[in-house]
């Protein structure tokens, strides 16, 4: 593999410097941490993260979130095309989204559940079930697959130990196979969480994964005592 | 300059700052002669720039190639409704990776852009509809609008001329099919993104039913250029029909893969073998894909003589499409690259229409088929025949899009296929 000739605060993937944080791979120095009542309205629809940890039973619209909602509502003529922020609002709070989140969704914006449920199920990045901690989604669209992306993928199911599409049992990984995710130049494209991971090759699987458990176990310490608590 | 690796032959004009975060800022945006193109347009009549973008013969960067001036000039005059701006910046399309970096790297040319558009056409608001995977592209360009709105760019009172623009950055959630102008109006509305039967068109009766225009990322990029230098300047790229620059992602089997700024009519073959650093490995080149996987794939031979320019690769045989090149060497198994674009078309496929929803499944089935060593030669038959019927029979082109690389690799390869089908050989196979 040639050198890339300049450092990218967004590259995470040809030499493997997973340690970087989330601040500096979104490029911290410019644009911070997305405020979690969404900032200046024209930016509150984004769906900024894609969280860790994934509670299904948080509490909707409230507090900052309830902010948000109200700014996504004035950007937009209807009340319909509020849809897809709201429910990417609900899926960062909760990490999924379960019909009884549909529903809720459903009274907010005054559409019937059967509505909701037929506009969730068209897009592929809203999860209907629960997901692990990291949700790991490889690339297997030509320019990847080109480049070895099924090997990768392989070799994700199999350090992480689970089936596609499944949780694996500790809750940690969720691994899917994705269509293009615009990094063909790239290859193999992973994302995980909100995070790109590109130029990941078989033998750095093993590395990442392993980085993201220690991750965990960090994370746990930390926080460990008041959750059992 | 290109992304990740640059080149002495590109021009660099909407990749100018790739790899320089200073021009993020919209301090930084200023000091690069940012917002200047718009301050000129907001001092000239909204014909006129009109007029500027017809004058640069400036084509859509989407993939259909359609002359953005021309557009533009659809759009009703009368006031009595309003007016909105999309960018399309939904970027799927299987090899196509620019508007990313054009979203992260300068996310204040494409809001410049963006209000030169709503200056031209009287819209009041532009929606930028985002995919929604990009995460760290949709933080970049947010923070940027938040910084433009707080310095008066957007507003009530663009740059105090008493214009009122706004904008909002949209997230999808993942479907190809938004990426097709009236699939994305459905989705920014809050339905499902399924294409609408056109007429009527986008200027009549577009988002939220109003009259819209809906412009590519790389298109509205290109905007800033054009009306600080006027219409002629542009031409002095590419050729009559396809002039300026293009932003050419190139992936697959190259040294280099990455985004180079060329001026269209560039050579293919130069594009491989010079700016790419050639072929890995110095294997053999097989076949090409110039325009994202929904255009017919091109054999070696034919890449080899091809320019590229919208004229030069319909001769060639292909399509320039959004100019994403996906190169193949010989040990590409195409069967079973061709099976992995089939079933990416099944399952981004809205269902709305009957020869795609069956067609794409069905390819899919008797490719998989095929590459299990169950297939027959009559199969090879089949597929044509299939595909002919999903051609120009549904309310958008995806169906056509799975007949173009089927069709294409069954004239162009069929020693591959019959090999598989006869003797069970595979290429690439261990």
């Amino acid at each position: 593999m040639t050198e890339i000739p300049f450092k990218n605060p967004g590259w995470a993937g040809n030499v493997g410097e997973y340690d970087l944080t989330e601040e500096q791979v979104r490029g911290i120095d410019f644009v911070g941490v997305r405020p979690l009542e969404g900032g200046h309205p024209a930016g509150s629809s984004t769906y900024p993260y894609m969280m860790e940890d994934k509670d299904p039973e948080a509490p909707l619209f409230e507090g900052p979130y309830e902010e948000r909602l109200e700014k996504i509502l004035t950007r937009y003529p209807t009340k319909r095309a509020a849809l897809l922020p709201v429910l990417n609002l609900a899926q960062e709070v909760r990490g999924h989204v379960s019909p009884q989140t549909m529903d809720r969704v459903g009274e907010i914006l005054e559409l019937s559940s059967a509505y909701v449920r037929g506009v969730a199920t068209f897009y592929t990045m809203y999860n209907k079930r629960p997901v692990g901690r990291h949700l790991v989604q490889v690339c297997t669209n030509i320019s990847c697959n080109l480049c070895g992306a099924e090997d990768v993928l392989k070799a994700f199911l199999a350090h992480t130990n689970t089936e596609m599409g499944a949780t694996s049992l500790d809750g940690a990984f969720t691994v899917m196979e994705a269509e293009c995710l615009a990094g063909c130049g790239f290859p193999t494209c992973v994302q995980i969480n909100s995070r790109y991971y590109e130029n990941l090759t078989v033998e750095e699987v093993p590395r990442l994964v392993a980085h993201l458990r220690a991750q965990d176990a960090g994370a746990a310490r930390s926080t460990g005592p008041e959750d059992e608590g | 300059m290109g992304y990740p690796y640059s080149h002495e032959k590109e021009v660099p004009i909407l990749s100018k700052y790739f790899g320089d975060p200073e021009a993020r800022t919209l301090d930084g945006w200023e000091a690069r002669e940012g917002y200047q193109a718009l301050k000129k347009a907001l001092d000239m009549d909204p014909e006129e720039v009109v007029e500027a973008v017809k004058a640069s013969g400036l084509r859509g960067r989407g993939g259909a190639g359609f002359p953005t001036g021309l557009k533009w000039s659809f759009m009703p005059k009368a006031k009595d409704k309003p007016h909105y701006l999309l960018c399309n910046a939904d970027e799927s399309e299987p090899g196509t990776f620019k508007d990313r970096e054009l979203m992260r790297w300068v996310p204040h040319q494409l809001i410049e852009g963006c209000l030169i558009g709503a200056h031209a056409m009287g819209a009041e608001h532009v929606y930028i509809y985002c995919r929604g995977e990009f995460f760290e592209a949709t933080q970049v360009l947010a923070k940027a609008v938040e910084d433009a709105y707080e310095a008066g760019v957007i507003g009530d009172d663009v740059m105090g001329s008493g214009r009122k623009i706004d904008v909002t950055v949209f997230a999808g959630a993942g479907a190809y099919i938004c990426g097709e102008e009236t699939g994305l109006m459905n989705s920014l509305e809050g339905r499902r993104g399924e294409p609408r039967v056109k007429p009527p068109f986008p200027a009549a009766v577009g988002a939220f039913g109003m009259p819209t225009t809906i412009n590519n990322v790389e298109t509205l990029a290109a905007i800033p250029h054009i009306v600080a230098n006027g219409g002629e300047w542009y031409r002095q790229w590419g050729s009559e029909k396809s002039p300026g620059t293009k932003l050419f992602c190139v992936s697959g089997h190259v040294r280099r893969p990455g985004n180079y700024e060329l001026p269209l009519g560039f050579p293919l073959k130069d594009l491989i073998y010079d700016v790419c650093g050639g072929m890995i490995e110095d294997r053999a080149l097989k076949a090409v894909i110039p325009g994202g996987s929904s255009v017919p794939i091109l054999s070696a031979e034919e890449a080899e003589g091809c320019a590229l320019c919208y004229e030069g690769v319909i001769e060639a045989g292909s399509m320039l499409g959004c100019a994403s090149v996906i190169v193949m060497d010989e040990t590409t198994d195409i069967v079973h690259q061709v099976m992995r674009m089939a079933s990416f078309y099944a399952h981004e496929s809205c269902g709305q229409c009957t020869p795609c929803r069956e067609g794409t499944a069905w390819v899919t089935t008797i490719l998989k088929r095929i590459e299990d060593g169950r297939g027959t030669e009559e199969d090879l038959d089949t597929l044509v025949e299939v595909t002919e019927q999903m051609t120009g029979t549904t309310i958008c082109v995806l169906s056509d899009s799975v007949a173009a690389p089927v069709q294409s690799s069954i004239a162009k390869f069929r020693d591959e296929y019959l090999a598989l089908i006869r003797r069970g050989e595979r290429v690439g196979a261990a």
